[in-house]
């Protein structure tokens, strides 16, 4: 009885909550403040919200609008406008797959750093201690104690993608069990069980967010990295690369093509207003990234800071001891002075320091812009360990980003289990609660391959590749397809019966004409991208230079990136094709029918 | 022939005996600087106290002389080595000096390069406490510091936070599928339950009444005819 009625939100706020949950996510704390460093401060707002305005929220718009009229799936919205599109629904589903592979793995990495701040001293605070406890350990003492406990400790990580020999990491395994096991809790009673959820996930992130703002303004230094931020840069604007950077940035931080919006809203009810929502989400997502950066660049100031001071009194240091003065003479205001002047009076001592005295450099510091697993891993938790009781801060910093990823794994898996349970052969032979099950036991099983320890080089060819080309394409065809397929005219009806009053003019402007300009420019760019840029490359750790170094990916390895987007992108056309000869045979067969009456 | 060997007088004896005296710190400062066997140490007080720092003055140097023979005692074993077995020379004001070691047995033999280093080894937390420094403070250039064992645990504290999360996320499942499955079947329960009573009904069938199908025995309230004296006091 119950199964007929479809289930749906207890009151709007869940959905509001849900959708902010899913779209603020990891994205707007490791990539908006590295593109607002590197395209020039305080100027990259404005492509990044002029974007907004011209893609973000009408787009955001015409996905909730699209499934809270269909009040099914991906799959089964996207048939129900057309027969011929039932595969841009197949492809939404597969790259949400892709996506909830690779993005829980990033779960269990913040599980692990979770429980291991729960110690005396964080165990990326110091070196490990060699075996005849002279000094540390090679790898750690040649890279930096942060950077040793994620690439060997976390991840084991080989030193290339073709060494993919020695098991999984048992307790990589066994947080990405315990990620997945959450995620199962979450979703298992669909919507009712996520909709409770959502009220924490979307909210204790700012919580911490703002705690953290008043720590990090509060750190020694914090104001160089938020001074640097905002001083505008205007003459990036000039760069194409800024407006390009903008534009994806917005499109992939909503969360767009990936069908979570259009489940989410399906199960609205008819007369939701989905088009403030639609404003106040995109508004409120932006938002955060803006805080998030700020928060990011006092951190940044901090650890520039800490770095650029740790530097001077180095030099310092190997002053007094080369020169043997008494301690005080140099203070670490004055050791640039003193090493000019001990350079023209001693130069004969001097000469045997020379290549040991560093260029401290605050700039070059700040300068050093990071993003992704990078920044989040190593960049801020190299700035914890310096923060007093560390432990607090690490604990606070890891659980948000836990509750950052988990809120967007909501709305991933949502996306999948939406469709599945829009199939009636199989809602009627599982329930609900099964059926979520294997999908998570299937992710769950795909993804321990990722816990190897090449598994970071494949876990960076998802990352790049599994869901940027395809969801450009999806996109475009999804704005082509309500335009210009199901009619904007038919589209403003719709909208109209469920909202009461027809799409603003300048909605309308967007979805027929801008945005799939946009979205065309963005897809070519991308594939010029791919062909000028040769083989793919990627990052490799070097344990014996403890740093990354650059590699090609091998043939393996570039068939799978291949295949990855073949995957996704085919399924518009082969669908279409199947709906397309379906009609043929059946209207064959019908006109055979009427044939054989007519004959009788 | 008998040459005439002129015996050393008193006042000779005592002035060779004075010079030997007042050679010795010269011999033993020789000793100190022009030895390959010397380790050179640097302290850092400001570094490590700020403005609270201790003054660097004999009596330190005294202090720093007692450990280090402490230190030879420990390594040796022999209670032979003395302060004055410590020689420490080339003082600057950074406040690092040259130290050497000489045999108890022979003040002009020094102790090799490689015991002393041991020796340091061996007591160089008990060093570092005495004068309240670190390893960084308190450099002996050369020589390696030992690092304190990383604390060991039994099981690591990360599982036992894990143990605990995945136990409580473990029940939470169980609790809610039990209620789901709980709910079904009393869901099936009520179904049964109303087609059986809906037999009931049809069984015991009386006259057909409105009063039968209210299945209530007692009747109903009908206020109207009431004895309720409570209003109609007039």
């Amino acid at each position: 009885m119950s199964k007929d009625v479809r289930p749906s939100w207890d009151n709007p706020m869940q959905f509001v909550l849900a959708c902010v949950s899913y779209a603020v996510g990891l994205g707007n704390v490791w990539r908006f403040p590295y593109l607002c460093q590197m395209h020039g401060g305080g100027g990259f707002l404005i492509p990044y919200l002029l974007m907004l305005l011209l893609e973000g929220i009408p787009l955001f718009c015409m996905e909730l609008a699209i499934g809270q009229k269909m009040r099914l799936g991906s799959i089964g919205a996207w048939s129900s406008i057309s027969p011929y599109l039932s595969g841009l629904g197949v492809a939404s589903v597969i790259t949400s797959l892709y996506l909830c592979l690779y993005y829980n793995v990033i779960n269990a990495w913040s599980f692990w750093y979770l429980f291991h701040s729960f110690q005396s001293v964080l165990p990326w605070a110091e070196c490990p201690v060699n075996s005849n406890r002279t000094g540390f350990v090679e790898e750690c003492a040649v890279a930096s104690p942060t950077q040793f406990f994620f690439y060997r400790e976390t991840l084991n990580i080989s030193s290339s993608m073709e060494e993919s020999g020695g098991g999984l990491h048992m307790g990589q395994a066994l947080c990405l069990v315990l990620a997945w096991v959450i995620v199962y809790l979450f979703i298992v009673r669909g919507v009712k069980s996520t909709g409770v959820v959502v009220y924490f996930t979307a909210t204790f992130p700012y919580v911490v967010l703002f705690i953290y703002l008043i720590r990090g303004v509060t750190l020694h230094g914090a104001w160089n990295g938020v001074k640097y931020m905002f001083t505008p840069k205007l003459e990036q604007l000039a760069n194409p690369q800024t407006w390009i950077n903008a534009a994806t940035q917005i499109f992939f931080s909503l969360g767009l093509g990936f069908g979570s919006l259009i489940a989410f809203s399906s199960y609205n009810h008819h007369h939701n207003d989905f088009e403030k929502q639609a404003i106040a989400v995109s508004l409120i997502n932006s938002g955060t990234s803006i805080f998030a950066s700020v928060v990011t660049f006092a951190i940044y100031g901090f650890k520039a800071t800490f770095n650029y001071e740790s530097c001077l009194e180095r030099n310092r240091l190997l002053l007094l001891n080369t020169f043997d003065l008494s301690e005080g003479t140099i203070s670490v205001e004055n050791v640039t002075a003193w090493i000019s002047q001990l350079n023209s009076t001693h130069p004969d001592i001097f000469s045997t320091i020379t290549d040991k005295i560093q260029d401290c450099s605050l700039e070059a510091e700040l300068d050093t812009a990071v993003e992704g697993t990078g920044l989040a891993f190593i960049v801020y938790s190299e700035a914890i360990k310096n923060m007093p009781v560390p432990q607090l801060w690490s604990v606070l910093y890891f659980l948000m980003l836990l509750l950052l990823g988990m809120g967007s794994m909501l709305g991933n898996v949502t996306a999948i289990i939406t469709p599945l349970a829009d199939i009636k052969i199989l809602s009627r032979t599982l329930s609900d609660e099964t059926i979520n099950g294997l999908v998570c036991l299937l992710c769950l099983l795909l993804g321990l391959g990722f816990t190897s320890p090449s598994g970071n080089y494949w876990f960076t060819i998802f990352n790049e590749y599994a869901a940027t080309l395809s969801l450009l394409f999806i996109v475009f065809i999804e704005v082509i397809s309500v335009c210009y397929v199901y009619g904007l005219k038919r589209f403003e009806k719709d909208i109209e019966d469920m909202l009461g009053h027809r799409p603003h003019w300048y909605l309308k402007l967007m979805w027929a004409l801008v945005s799939p300009l946009l979205l065309l420019c963005l897809f070519i760019f991308y594939i010029i991208n791919y062909i000028q840029g040769g083989a793919p490359t990627y990052q490799a750790w070097d344990k014996h230079m403890g740093k990354s170094v650059v590699k090609e990916y091998p043939v393996y390895g570039q068939v799978f990136i291949a295949l990855l987007l073949a995957s996704s992108l085919s399924c518009v056309p082969i669908a279409a094709l199947y709906a397309f000869c379906r009609r043929k045979t059946r209207s064959a067969v019908r006109e055979e029918h009427s044939n054989t009456n007519t004959a009788e | 022939m008998c040459v005439k060997v002129q015996m050393p007088s008193g006042e000779m004896i005592t002035g060779f005996l004075l010079t030997i005296i007042l050679m010795s710190p010269v011999v033993a400062q020789d000793l100190c600087k022009e030895s390959k066997d010397g380790f050179k140490v640097r302290i850092s007080l400001k570094t490590a106290f700020g403005d609270d720092a201790y003054e660097w003055n004999e009596s330190e140097k005294f202090l720093f002389r007692s450990t280090l023979a402490y230190a030879m005692r420990k390594k040796t074993g022999e209670d032979t080595y003395n302060i004055e077995n410590i020689l420490v020379c080339n003082d600057t004001k950074r406040v690092s000096f040259i130290f050497v070691v000489t045999l108890p047995a022979d003040p002009t033999q020094l102790i090799p390069k490689e015991e002393v280093e041991r020796a340091v080894r061996q007591s160089k937390h008990r060093i570092n406490n005495a004068f309240l420094l670190s390893d960084m403070t308190l450099e002996f250039v050369g020589v390696p510091p030992t690092l304190a064992v990383p604390i060991q645990y039994n099981t690591p504290p990360w599982l036992i936070v894990f143990g605990v999360v995945i136990g409580i996320v473990a029940v939470g499942i169980v609790a809610l599928l039990m209620s789901t499955v709980s709910k079904r079947r009393r869901a099936k329960a009520k179904d049964a339950g109303f087609d059986e009573d809906e037999d009931d009904e049809g069984i015991v069938k009386e006259n057909g009444t409105a009063l039968s199908g209210l299945n209530k025995k007692d009747g109903v309230y009908n206020p109207g005819f009431s004895n309720d004296e409570r209003f109609t006091k007039l």
